[in-house]
């Protein structure tokens, strides 16, 4: 029996932002789906609102001209949804039929049969009774797959399932959807590479901010006409002068970066190389999750990774802890202003004292000043504008905006030569962007130097004197942001290569 | 956050509640059970005196834990620790058994601090250098300090004159706490426990390690962020944790006890995790939380006396109170939301 999902007029809206703008979606058995887009522009939620995680505030799904109600993701199983999650939700050190039969309606046995049937007809080779842990990434997604093929399902959710895999890995999962598309499971297939959705899917659907701004036949796209509409063409109308002079100094410059880590949810960073000039800001462009994150930790301090060189304004500073750093000037904005870069249950006043150098003598002889950290936090306040003037508030009743307005001021009061930030205007309003655009701005007109790394390519076009893409732990080569088009950026950021 | 500092008076009431069911249970009225536990033991002077005597080692030993707590280092083995004290400080105590002098007993406490200093730096040092996790290496090792003991009273130390009775000589009296008052048993330990609420105070609030602490205590990604030296600051908690517990130590066999033997603590250590979070790890909160767990021990001693039930109901009510503690903060900081799930979807 054919199926047919519509979405009709779809919205959903978090505090600040809007994550699904009136999404109209329809679906038909037969053909795989992908949904592409960047981070934040809304294809988690819409994810979500069909498997029954989040209601929308407003319009409709209909399964075969049915309303669904999906209130919970019981909900959606019952209807025949089935959703494999980029992060597997399985029980570690239960083997893999512990795992299957938690949630099955039928006895041990009939159970058995019925997977065994599964794994034959679409060869996949897994022990059914080794512990979940000794399996591979590409092993637990098929276990996820199993669980949903279980229940007939319908409709097969896909959500960034390469992320985990190695190339053979994909290989077999494109395979194994193929197969079910053709037994007439509709399959939608959400990510954000490129090459992934000309080679697997028939039709693809682009969201961006909210909205899906196209859906086409993948036969007439190309990589550059996706990335194109993926990232969008609107360009910031004030871009700023660019102030790259060949004649300007090194003032920061990093070899040989190489990180690897244990932990399957980090990414191996592969020799890393290089350099910011004097007021010259650098973009670091990228999906999230390919190596920002450790890239960022490396550049702050808070890893050290043996062998690599980082020279800043000529010393040697590779061995430094964050605090170290500082005193050479270097300044820190993380990504998560939340719990990283400021503590919430902190006063103003002590979240300015984070950033404490020898000169501002906050603590003396190991005695807290509160005085002079006030006075200092009073004036961060009135510089940059946050909207308060009581140092005595915890910071948790700042808004995002004023939170990142504090923390970068107090970065910058203390005139760092580099500062790093990545993702600075994350889940921000407009205001707050523009304010935080021009501070980054103004600090290279005033010849200091910023590292950009961010998700947001509107924002790296407009602020960066020069790109690169990091993809996968890799750094492409850097590129004069005037030759930089918002399709070249994309196209590497999908993994694709130009020239 | 008014809310914060409610919470335990709110566990004592709910345990109070508890207790006189459990009373009524095995057929005692409650009103009158509750008074002879809770009322009866502090209704003389000899009473408040030993109320005092109980509070001092576990408001002294929760105030170092709570250096450990603040900063998210989990001291499980505080009792580890004062027994390790009592063995160093008892140790020096022994050598000058025969002697007197005013220098004998300063000497005995400073070795006591720093016996538990040693003891606790065990499974700081494991933690920062080889990851080990300090819940369990502190917990193991109070039974390797308890068996030390135990060995050390039974072999080398034991009492030449003592008829092998598992205990050393006595304690000179120089090697004695000073007592407070003709007739009672409070001693002047309980100044040390004063002297370590005044310096944590000051430590927490008004120093740089304080602030570390704090911010450490928090969230780590930020004190990763801001540089803090993690590996020093464990170290340094662990040593003031472990510190105050050896003082502990050395404040029951100098005080009451006056030798070593193998009961030379109640669980004071185990007990003081509860006089910690009860306190909110708030110096003066471990005061008054101190106060209220020692008249637990108390009121369980004339249970026994006066009602025939065993003296570790003292335990059931501590327990008690930890369980109402975190169960209260658990339903005061999250909504409760009863949600009725139909048989069929259950099955589903």
């Amino acid at each position: 029996m054919a199926t047919d999902l519509r979405i009709s007029n779809v919205s959903k809206i978090y505090p600040g932002c809007i994550a699904n703008d009136n999404v109209s979606l329809q679906f038909k058995s037969g053909k795989i789906y992908a949904l592409l887009g960047e981070n934040g522009a809304g294809k988690s939620t819409l994810v979500k609102i069909l498997s029954g995680v989040v209601s929308p505030d407003n319009g409709e799904v209909f399964l075969n001209e049915k309303n669904l109600k999906l209130s919970s993701p019981l909900d959606a199983k019952k209807n025949k949804i089935g959703m494999v999650f980029q992060h597997f939700n399985l029980f570690e050190t239960l083997s893999v039929f512990e795992n299957l039969s938690i949630d099955a309606t039928e006895d041990n046995k009939s159970l058995r049969v019925r997977i065994n049937e599964i794994l034959k007809k679409y060869n996949f080779s897994i022990d059914l009774d080794v512990p979940v842990l000794n399996l591979s990434a590409g092993q637990k997604q098929k276990v996820e797959i199993i669980r949903c093929l279980l229940r007939s399902p319908k409709v097969l959710i896909m959500d960034e399932p390469t992320s985990v895999l190695t190339e053979q890995e994909t290989e077999e999962l494109f395979i194994s959807l193929k197969k079910f598309c053709d037994e007439g499971i509709l399959i939608i297939y959400i990510t954000h590479k490129l090459k992934e959705v000309l080679s697997l899917c028939d039709e693809v659907a682009v969201m961006r901010k909210g909205k899906v701004v196209s859906v086409s036949q993948t036969q007439n796209e190309r990589v550059e006409t996706l990335a194109n509409k993926m990232v969008g063409q609107k360009l910031a109308k004030i871009k700023k002068k660019i102030n790259i002079s060949k004649n300007k100094d090194e003032i920061f410059k990093v070899k040989h970066l190489n990180f690897y880590s244990d932990d399957p949810f980090e990414t191996n960073l592969v020799n890393l190389n290089f350099s910011v000039k004097k007021g010259e800001c650098l973009g670091i462009a990228g999906i999230s999750g390919n190596g920002q994150n450790e890239l960022f930790q490396i550049l702050s301090g808070e890893i050290i990774t043996p062998d690599t060189s980082i020279i800043f304004r000529n010393k040697e500073i590779a061995k430094l802890n964050p605090k170290q750093r500082r005193e050479y000037l270097m300044a820190f904005s993380p990504e998560d202003r939340i719990s990283q870069a400021a503590v919430p249950e902190l006063k103003i006043y002590e979240n300015v004292a984070l950033n404490n150098f020898k000169s501002s003598n906050f603590f003396e002889k190991g005695l807290v000043n509160e005085k002079k950290i006030k006075e200092h936090s009073k004036k961060i306040l009135s510089d940059f504008s946050v909207n308060t003037d009581n140092v005595e508030l915890k910071s948790q009743f700042l808004s995002g905006g004023n939170l990142q307005k504090l923390i970068l001021g107090r970065e910058l009061i203390t005139a760092p030569e580099l500062l790093i930030c990545y993702n600075p205007t994350w889940g921000l309003d407009v205001g707050a962007i523009n304010y935080i655009h021009e501070t980054l701005i103004k600090i290279n007109n005033q010849e200091k130097s910023t590292i950009l790394i961010s998700t947001d390519t509107e924002e790296l076009l407009k602020l960066s004197d020069r790109i690169a893409v990091i993809y996968k732990g890799k750094l492409s080569k850097i590129m004069p942001s005037e030759e930089v088009t918002p399709e070249k950026l994309g196209v590497l950021m999908g993994g694709g290569s130009i020239d | 956050m008014a809310l914060y500092f409610f919470t335990p008076f709110i566990a004592i009431i709910l345990t109070i509640l508890g207790g006189g069911i459990i009373f009524y249970i095995l057929g005692f009225n409650p009103i009158e059970a509750l008074k002879f536990y809770f009322l009866t033991p502090i209704s003389n002077l000899y009473g408040l005196s030993e109320l005092l005597l109980k509070a001092t080692p576990l408001c002294l030993i929760a105030i170092g834990l709570s250096f450990c707590f603040k900063s998210n280092n989990w001291n499980i083995g505080a009792e580890g620790q004062l027994t390790f004290g009592a063995i160093v400080g008892g140790g020096v105590a022994l050598l000058f058994y025969n002697q007197e002098g005013f220098y004998i007993l300063p000497l005995i406490i400073i070795a006591g601090a720093i016996g538990g200093m040693i003891f606790a730096l065990i499974p700081a040092i494991l933690k920062t250098y080889f990851n080990t996790n300090e819940i369990l290496v502190s917990l193991m090792l109070v039974y390797v300090s308890k068996l030390l003991l135990d060995y050390l009273v039974v072999g080398p130390w034991s009492n030449p004159e003592g008829f092998n009775f598992p205990e050393t000589r006595q304690f000179s009296d120089s090697s004695r706490m000073p007592l407070l008052f003709e007739g009672l048993r409070i001693h002047a330990g309980i100044f040390l426990a004063l002297a370590a609420v005044m310096l944590s105070w000051f430590v927490l609030y008004k120093t740089y390690l304080g602030f570390k602490i704090k911010v450490s205590g928090l969230s780590l990604k930020t004190a990763k962020y801001a540089g803090f030296k993690g590996k020093t600051m464990i170290l340094v908690v662990f040593m003031i944790s472990g510190a105050c517990a050896g003082l502990a130590g050395v404040g029951e066999i100098t005080g009451p006890i006056g030798q070593l033997h193998r009961m030379i603590s109640p669980d004071y250590g185990f007990t003081a995790i509860i006089v910690a979070f009860l306190g909110r790890l708030n110096p003066f909160g471990i005061i008054f939380a101190s106060l209220v767990v020692a008249l637990t021990y108390l009121g369980a001693e004339t249970a026994q006396i006066f009602l025939q039930i065993p003296k570790y109901t003292g335990q059931v009510f501590q327990g008690m109170i930890l369980f109402f503690l975190l169960a209260s903060d658990y339903l005061l900081f999250f909504k409760v939301k009863i949600l009725s799930l139909k048989k069929n979807e259950l099955r589903h």
